[in-house]
């Protein structure tokens, strides 16, 4: 065998070196978005086979999706589903990464707002407007999934992310469930103050549950329904009239809280709202497996805080979430197409729905849970979008939903709301 | 006068005897047998995959506008370290923020887990049960503690809360993360509470080096504790000191576990730190900027630990 002097292995050793550095160089992204410019193509067709893996975030569902894949494998022959599962941040922070190479998710679910957009623009999804499922679905619940003319997602449940309330409490203190205007909503949480309960537990140590009520306390008060993709763009601002009259709400609503609501996690709320110490939750129907499996026993309603003067546009708020979809890139799109068609049918949306005690999107589907038949009556009523899924850049929505607990910390709506703009503007 | 050769063969090293041993010793530095560079290779070939190629590459993503997904993107220069310091409010309030809790721990962790020490030097049986229950934390895994904690903290059923009420200290019950003023220093309180044991174990081993004499020699002398402390005991611990503090520095600045278990995801602005701010901007799908953050970030740790070393050259007298 030949010998090499030392500064030849040297050299040899630099080019390696240099050649890891320009493939260090070669380019974020690398590979080719899927979709291409024509667009979007509807799944592949052919036999339901081999393995589906469905990727989400909700751990809690995995016994219910489990027997539903039971089902489905026995309709088809040679099929398995696998749950990918990761936590919801997780999800948040590397769900596309995960998806887009199509290790996992065959079939796959989005968050609303800015997950959907970042999955929609990084040609992930496949085209399902003429798929068997879609008819499935209530057309008015349908627009979380689309973009342009394209529905890239099937937004599955439907959750209301509206104060829950003990009606065993409201009763007992006299206080109207369904008040009509803000002076009513505050003079409800006055009766059940008097009655000697925590009129509202809020979880304001919680970031993703506390901001819920942003949702509500928004819909009346913006002047147009877009109002945060707005503010993020810079047309509306936290300084306006409107949003500061909305932080003055809020500052109205402290003596109603629990002490010391801006350091309380969710798990005390719901205990405070469980144990009957606390008349509402202001989370959102999507807690109330939740807060059933905590022991609360008695019969729950969804309250609005209506910030209008009587005249507001809106009686409650919902978000349509939980965005179904088939990976553009999947090996295996037929029997992936084939899983989210049988995750729509009335039947199958309907176990689903009453094990998880969650709304959804399909049509005729029965709830025999009672919970859901009990609140079955706000899928009719005139409510807003959740409006803070509009925010695409998560610091801004940080920052706008924190001006409201500065204010309930203790901070002016007009400071609280400059810090906020201040945010917005450096990100515009 | 003959030299024994045999005397001469004692002296030299056995290849330096002849002319051929002359040879191969001056070609043995530089002229090796190939085969020998290849056993290194599969340890370079991971540092290269695993250490510098992503080093690389964050280097490189900082100076684009690359959103973490996209095929397209465009470089930016120092667009994006400039933007971190003139720009950000909230890369900034992290980094204020951090460099707070860093003081705080330091300061806190190391005056604590001395203290710890010198109470439990001792091997008494009662200072070796002591010593386990404060190392015991340190065991538990960050997200443990975390959780733990937040629930002592908690406003309503907090461990906290409850035993002010139990001893009639009500008037000190507080909200504790809740309130924005005091948020770090609680947690900053946790991260003492879960690391001291660890420091206090470092510290114990230095002073049980110190030779006993020397305190007994003291006492002769008439000198106080206070006295031996400061001629005798401090000049032993001291290399302990820097370890700890360069150690603390680290860990304090790399909290994220702790914060992100404790204060939830996101933390609020009173609670952001900067890796749980990288963290926020890699979830915010600006990798080029959070890539920029993180060599902020590699660079800051670097220059502390640096400064550290240069200031605390701590060694025992005598050395």
């Amino acid at each position: 065998m030949s010998q090499i002097s030392r500064r030849q292995a040297m050299a040899l050793l630099g080019a390696l070196g240099f050649g890891a550095t320009a493939a260090a160089c070669a380019g974020p992204g690398g590979s080719t978005a899927p979709g291409g410019a024509t667009g979007p193509a509807a799944p592949a067709t052919g036999n339901v086979t081999g393995r589906v893996s469905f990727a989400h975030w909700r751990g809690e569902d995995k016994a219910v999706f489990d027997e539903l894949i039971k089902r489905f494998a026995a309709m088809h022959d040679g099929v398995e589903v696998a749950q990918d599962i990761s936590t919801s941040n997780d999800y948040n922070a590397q769900g596309l990464q995960k998806v887009r190479g199509a290790a996992i998710g065959d079939a796959f679910a989005t968050f609303r707002g800015a997950q959907f957009k970042n999955f929609t623009e990084a040609g992930i999804y496949t085209e399902l407007k003429n798929s068997k499922a879609v008819s499935n679905y209530q057309e008015g619940l349908l627009s979380a999934g689309k973009s342009g003319e394209s529905q890239l997602g099937l937004p599955y449940q439907v959750v209301f992310p509206m104060p829950m309330a003990n009606v065993d409490l409201f009763d007992k203190a006299g206080a109207d469930i369904a008040p009509k205007d803000w002076d009513a909503f505050l003079g409800m949480c006055e009766k059940l103050a008097s009655s000697g309960v925590v009129p509202i537990s809020w979880p304001g140590g919680d970031v993703g549950n506390g901001g819920q009520l942003f949702n509500c306390m928004i819909a009346n008060n913006a002047p147009v329904d877009d109002m945060c993709a707005q503010i993020e763009q810079g047309k509306l601002k936290c300084t306006d009239d409107w949003f500061i009259k909305m932080l003055n709400q809020y500052k109205q609503l402290v003596p109603y809280l629990q002490s010391n609501a801006t350091g309380t996690a969710v798990e005390p709320a719901q205990n405070l709202f469980s144990q009957g110490k606390a008349a509402m939750l202001a989370t959102g129907s999507y807690h109330i497996a939740a807060v059933r499996g905590l022991g609360a026993t008695f019969p729950i309603e969804l309250v609005f805080p209506n910030t209008s003067d009587g005249n507001g546009k809106y009686e409650g708020a919902y978000n349509a979430t939980f965005i179904l979809g088939v990976n553009a890139a999947s090996k295996n799109q037929a029997a992936a197409a084939a899983w989210i068609d049988f995750l729509s049918e009335p039947e199958n949306a309907g176990y689903y729905a009453n094990q998880t005690a969650q709304h959804v999107s399909v049509k005729d589907v029965e709830y025999t849970n009672p919970d859901l038949k009990r609140l079955s009556p706000w899928l009719d009523k005139k409510t807003a979008l959740a409006a803070r899924f509009q925010f695409q850049n998560l610091d801004v929505r940080n920052a706008v939903e924190a001006s409201a607990t500065a204010v309930i910390s203790g901070t002016s709506p007009e400071q609280a709301a400059d810090a906020a703009q201040k945010i917005v503007d450096e990100r515009l | 006068m003959s030299i024994h050769p045999g005397t001469a063969s004692e002296r030299r090293a056995p290849d330096t005897h002849t002319e051929t041993g002359a040879k191969k010793r001056r070609r043995s530095p530089t002229r090796v047998n190939p085969a020998l560079y290849l056993f290194p290779l599969p340890a370079v070939a991971i540092i290269a995959f695993f250490l510098v190629m992503p080093t690389l590459q964050a280097f490189q993503y900082a100076i684009t506008d690359w959103n973490g997904f996209s095929a397209a993107f465009n470089y930016v220069g120092l667009d994006n370290f400039i933007r971190a310091f003139t720009k950000d409010s909230l890369f900034t309030n992290a980094l204020t923020n951090n460099l707070k809790f860093v003081l705080l721990v330091v300061i806190a962790q190391t005056a604590f887990s001395l203290i710890l020490a010198l109470m439990l030097t001792k091997n008494s049986r009662g200072s070796i049960l002591l010593r386990a229950l404060f190392f015991f934390p340190t065991i538990l895994s960050s997200v443990s503690v975390a959780f733990i904690w937040k629930f002592i903290y908690d406003p309503n059923f907090g461990l906290a809360n409850a035993v002010l009420g139990t001893v009639g200290l009500d008037a000190l019950q507080g909200s504790y993360l809740g309130n924005n003023a005091q948020a770090l220093y609680w947690v900053a309180v946790t991260q003492v509470w879960f690391h001291a044991g660890q420091m206090m174990v470092v510290y114990i081993a230095g002073l049980q080096s110190i030779p006993r004499e020397l305190y007994e020699a003291a006492e002769m002398d008439g000198a106080g504790k206070w006295q031996q402390f400061k001629s005798i005991t401090w000049p032993f611990v001291a290399p302990a000191t820097s370890i700890v503090v360069a150690y603390t520095t680290v860990q304090s600045f790399k909290a994220f576990d702790l914060i992100l278990g404790i204060a939830g995801n996101p933390p609020k602005s009173s609670l952001d730190i900067l890796s749980t701010r990288i963290y926020s901007t890699f979830a915010n799908s600006e990798f080029g900027y959070a890539a920029a953050q993180s060599i902020i970030f590699m660079a800051m740790i670097a220059l502390v630990t640096w400064l550290q070393r240069r200031l605390l050259r701590l060694t025992p007298k005598g050395e």
